[in-house]
């Protein structure tokens, strides 16, 4: 049995008086691939908020490769590996493309121990990163020029050129089509053969379902299962408060 | 050395009611910046104009201030209207907010200053009215009208504000706006008309607490800097947008330039209510009621 | 360019300016040159935090005076050269800019803006009460006469602040292009995502307030000697705050070129017109340019000549009333300073006719050009007590017929006909009453 990377242990976030996130635990293993499905407002986003030291959570811990993380700022816990993409889109507004792209590798990869990658390896790292993503030809374009769909690639790039252990991607694939999302889920499964782990967080069902090996679904706040897709399907409870209706 | 008992009571009584006046003069702020989440650091230069405005008619007609200020309630319920349509569609709108609606709003600031030392001169004006001079002895302890009206009429500015936000549908409308912009669309209200509104209420609480400032002492166009801090640090003392944190915030920071300029001199005062706003960023930013 | 060269490329002009200026006879020339130089070094060590952060500083005034008031109390106790002074200031008041970071910047941006208007009063108050810096009365600091080589003081003092904004404008560059540049731009875009691409925004942010409050201090420190005499109003003067802002926001807050061109226009535009108007009308055009800028080029001058496109802009009723009677209040005051002044109104216009052409022509609105030339045309109407009475007039007319009628056309009509008749009347009643004429 392999230690966890990402341990979570009866985490809590309010927002005033407002339960967002009620004593969830969770834990992935390393090279997993674990979908995190719930309804609008269930408190995904924040349970990765809460992961990734963008917001602090009241009680509860996180360990990630053994090592609590508790107030640790987001930026060293990205170096550690955990990177994400946002629900949102937050592009960097006076930057291009190529230049975002370029943040994590300046300030996450080339920040950790070891050989500091070269400027022109750089250049050439965020070339192949957009390409992936298939947003080639677009390197020198503002994110202001981007469709919806080209700032989540983007978003998803980013998040890759932290090269991270683990990759969060928030809904990273709402309003793509059909064939755009077997690109970016085909895209996950390769990160996923190199070991990276993925969180996957989205509303389409088929997506999740074909790519997750574990689903855990949150309902107001709770987490209500965690088992792989075939029995998520089937479990009642899950049917009741998600997929049923 | 014997302790100066008289000395500090007087001191005190002073402090309270200057800290009612000063409760007044943040209630504005507290609307703007505690509420809308705006950075109005313009808003002592409506109040030195509102002082002004009270000024001129106060002198040519020989009007009452505070009647004069109350008079002008609207026009500065416009102005502030007009301030805020101007700061939204430029600013707020294009998401620039942050530095420019703030270099914006300096601009105002010292537009206003500079404009007001142009026309007036850098002497100190001030105003005549029945209530300036005399005082009432109440338990052995003098009390000045020229402190206490002004002290009165804060809490009562306060106690109106107070209810114009909890009862009222524009005032639950203001509440909302600040938690929830969205939930109020689905109310079918617009959240910029709200918000336009709560402006211009704030800065309207600016024309009686111009009015109010130049019954206590004269006024020179560089006064509404030194409010600026004293605004503020009540602001985020009492915690932002919390209207009676904001009256115990005044009161404790007018005891405690009171007692400063009585035994150290009135010229160390400016920096209590700075200090007290740096301390307060620094150790407790949510307020002395925040958790 | 890579940095090093701009680096030395900078110094060279620099000497250049250096050896060209030693031909001036002039001594004026040298003090209005100091005072220029100064300026570029406060805005670019005001961009290096606002423009490129993100994070408005109120108090340069305060970080200007830290630096001066280092320099008056080694004076007090031991004198030192300049350069030693700079030092001292600059690590003085960088250890200040460190602090005030430090205790705020954890919180909302808009703390840290607040505190450092507060951090001003806070250490005017302080040197007010501290007898040995001459408390309220202010200190002497005495001049030296003249400079071994170099002859006068005043070229020693100039040629000192010229190296300083070569080092401090090519400084900025190169930060512009580091890895911290990069850093410095995704804080200004988005904290969030900056922290989640690893950017350690905290420790970023107090570099900057660290090397932007140090620049200041060093940029003050020389003060002493250059006026002869501190005291805490000229030292904590309201012209170093909000010149700081102003110039890069007018020159454009995104490279290190917006505050210099920024700085050497308000900056010469203000040391000739001291000549001929009051400071406080000075002070109010830089304060009203200011507005302008943030609403209609919120780039700048550098974003003007720069973007090509914009976004879509709201040209309001309520903007425009606005930045219009903002706009009219100094041809008003300068009315009021007699004929010398016109030729500063027509200055100021030409800048404002400049950025709203340009910016009425990205946005499709070439009419918007009218404001300004409405405006340089009341600045050539000959001064008279009634100039206020025309422009109040052209004003509510505008704004009336603004509404009534379709924009763009009935301002045109309108302003033309009454500037027409204003100038009429103006012309004759100069004529007729010369004397009216205001010193
Ligand atoms: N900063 C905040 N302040 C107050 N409430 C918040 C904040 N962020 C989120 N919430 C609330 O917390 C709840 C959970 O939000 P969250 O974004 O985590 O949901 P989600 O599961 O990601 O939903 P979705 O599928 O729509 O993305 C929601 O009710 C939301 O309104
Ligand atoms: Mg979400």
């Amino acid at each position: 049995m392999t230690s966890p990377l990402l341990d979570v242990e009866d985490l809590s976030k309010r927002f005033g008086g407002f339960v967002a996130v009620d004593g969830v635990s969770l834990s992935v293993k390393p090279g997993e691939r674990l979908g995190l499905i719930g309804p609008n407002g269930s408190g995904k986003s924040t349970l990765v908020n809460c992961i990734c030291g963008t917001l602090h959570h009241e009680s509860g811990s996180v360990r990630f490769e053994g090592r609590a993380l508790d107030g640790l700022p987001a930026h060293q816990r990205t170096r550690l590996g955990i990177a994400r993409s946002f629900q949102l889109p937050r592009p960097f507004t006076s930057m291009s493309v190529m230049e975002n792209v370029r943040i994590p590798l300046l300030y996450t990869v080339n920040a950790r121990p070891g050989p500091k990658q070269s400027a022109r390896a750089i250049e050439e790292r965020c070339a192949e990163l957009i390409q992936l993503v298939g947003l080639a030809g677009k390197a020198r374009k503002w994110p202001r020029d981007l469709t919806q769909v080209e700032m989540r690639k983007l978003e998803l790039a980013r998040a890759m050129a932290a090269e991270p252990k683990l990759l969060i991607a928030d809904e990273a694939m709402a309003g793509l089509s059909h064939s755009e999302i077997d690109d970016i889920l085909a895209l996950l499964m390769r990160l996923n053969e190199r070991g990276i782990t993925i969180i996957l967080i989205e509303h389409i069902m088929r997506a999740v379902m074909s790519f997750s090996q574990r689903v855990v679904v949150l309902v107001s706040a709770k987490k209500i299962a965690d088992a792989p897709p075939e029995r998520i399907i089937q479990d009642p409870e899950v049917v009741r408060a998600y997929l049923g209706q | 050395m014997n302790f100066p008992v008289e000395l500090f009571i007087n001191s005190m009584i002073a402090g309270l009611l200057l800290g009612g006046f000063y409760a007044a003069v943040t209630s504005g702020i507290s609307i703007s910046f505690g509420i809308l989440d705006i950075v109005n650091i313009a808003h002592p230069a409506f109040i030195i104009l509102g002082s002004y405005i009270a000024y001129i008619l106060n002198t040519r007609f020989g009007f009452d201030p505070v009647l004069v200020s109350i008079v002008m309630l609207p026009v500065f319920y416009w102005l502030g209207a007009a301030v805020y349509q101007v700061y939204y569609l430029s600013f707020e709108q294009r998401g620039q907010e942050a530095l420019r609606g703030l270099a914006f709003f300096f601009g105002l600031l010292f537009v206003t200053e500079v404009g007001l030392i142009l026309v007036f001169g850098v002497d100190y004006r001030y105003v005549q009215a029945p209530y300036i001079g005399p005082s009432i002895r109440l338990a052995g302890f003098d009390l000045p009208l020229r402190m206490l009206v002004p002290f009165l009429l804060s809490l009562l500015l306060f106690a109106v504000l107070q209810l114009i936000l909890t009862r009222s549908f524009i005032g639950r409308a203001i509440m909302a706006v600040s938690q929830d912009p969205l939930a109020l669309r689905l109310m079918a209200a617009d959240p910029i008309r709200i918000k336009r509104a709560a402006f211009g209420l704030s800065i309207a609480t600016a024309a009686l607490a111009g009015a109010l400032l130049i019954v206590i002492q004269p006024v020179e166009p560089s006064v509404g800097r030194e409010y600026i801090g004293r605004v503020f640090a009540i602001c985020v003392l009492g915690g932002l947008g919390s209207l009676p944190g904001t009256l115990i915030a005044a009161m404790l920071l007018g005891v405690v330039e009171s007692l400063t300029s009585t035994f150290y001199g009135p010229s160390w005062a400016p920096a209590v209510a700075f200090g007290l706003l740096l301390l307060t960023l620094a150790f407790r930013p949510s307020g002395i009621l925040g958790r | 360019m890579r940095s090093p060269v701009f680096f030395v490329v900078a110094l060279v002009v620099g000497a250049v300016v250096f050896a060209a200026s030693r031909y001036v006879e002039n001594e004026y020339f040298f003090f209005a040159g100091y005072v220029v130089l100064q300026f570029i070094v406060l805005a670019t060590a005001w961009n290096i935090l606002g423009g490129y952060c993100g994070y408005v500083n109120f108090g340069s005034a305060a970080f200007f005076a830290l630096g001066a008031y280092a320099t008056v109390t080694i004076h007090k106790l031991y004198p030192m050269p300049i350069p030693v002074l700079m030092l001292v200031g600059g690590v003085v008041s960088g250890i200040v800019g460190f602090a005030t970071g430090y205790l705020t910047l954890r919180l909302r941006g808009a703390f840290f803006a607040i505190a450092t208007l507060a951090l001003a009063v806070v250490l005017q108050t302080l040197i007010i009460n501290w007898d040995f810096v001459g408390g309220a009365r202010g200190a002497y600091v005495i001049r030296p006469n003249s400079f071994p080589l170099l002859g006068s003081y005043i070229q020693y003092l100039f040629g000192m602040m010229l190296l300083l904004t070569v080092i401090s404008v090519a400084g900025a560059r190169a930060i512009e292009r580091s890895r911290l540049g990069y850093g410095f731009a995704t804080i200004r875009d988005d904290e969030l995502a900056a922290e989640a691409s690893g950017v350690p925004t905290l420790r970023l942010k107090l570099i900057a307030t660290t090397i932007s409050g140090a620049l200041m201090g060093m940029a003050g420190a020389p003060f002493p000697y250059y006026i002869g005499y501190v005291e805490p109003g000229t030292a904590f003067g309201l012209a170093y705050a909000v010149n700081s802002i102003a110039m890069p926001m007018i020159g454009g807050t995104t490279s290190w070129i917006g505050p210099v061109i920024g700085a050497i226009l308000l900056g010469t535009v203000q040391q000739v017109a001291t000549v001929t108007i009051s400071s406080a009308v000075n002070l109010l055009i830089v304060g009203i340019l200011l507005v302008d800028f943030v609403i209609i080029a919120p780039n700048g001058i550098v974003g003007l000549v720069r973007d090509r496109r914009i976004g879509s802009t709201t040209v309001e009723p309520t903007v425009f009333v606005l930045l219009y009677v903002l706009n009219l209040l100094p041809t008003i005051f300068l009315a009021k300073q007699g004929q010398a002044a016109q030729s500063i109104g027509l200055v100021f216009w030409a800048i404002l006719f400049f950025v709203t052409y340009a910016r009425g022509r990205m946005i499709g609105r070439v009419w918007l050009m009218v404001f300004p030339w409405i405006g340089a045309g009341l600045s050539l109407v000959p001064v008279t007590s009634e100039t206020p009475v025309v422009s109040t007039v052209v004003l509510w007319s505008q704004g009336v017929a603004w509404l009534a009628i379709d924009p763009p056309t009935a301002v045109l009509i309108v302003s033309l006909v009454i500037q027409v008749i204003g100038m009429i009347y103006g012309a004759a009643l100069e004529r007729r009453t010369p004397a009216m004429t205001t010193p």
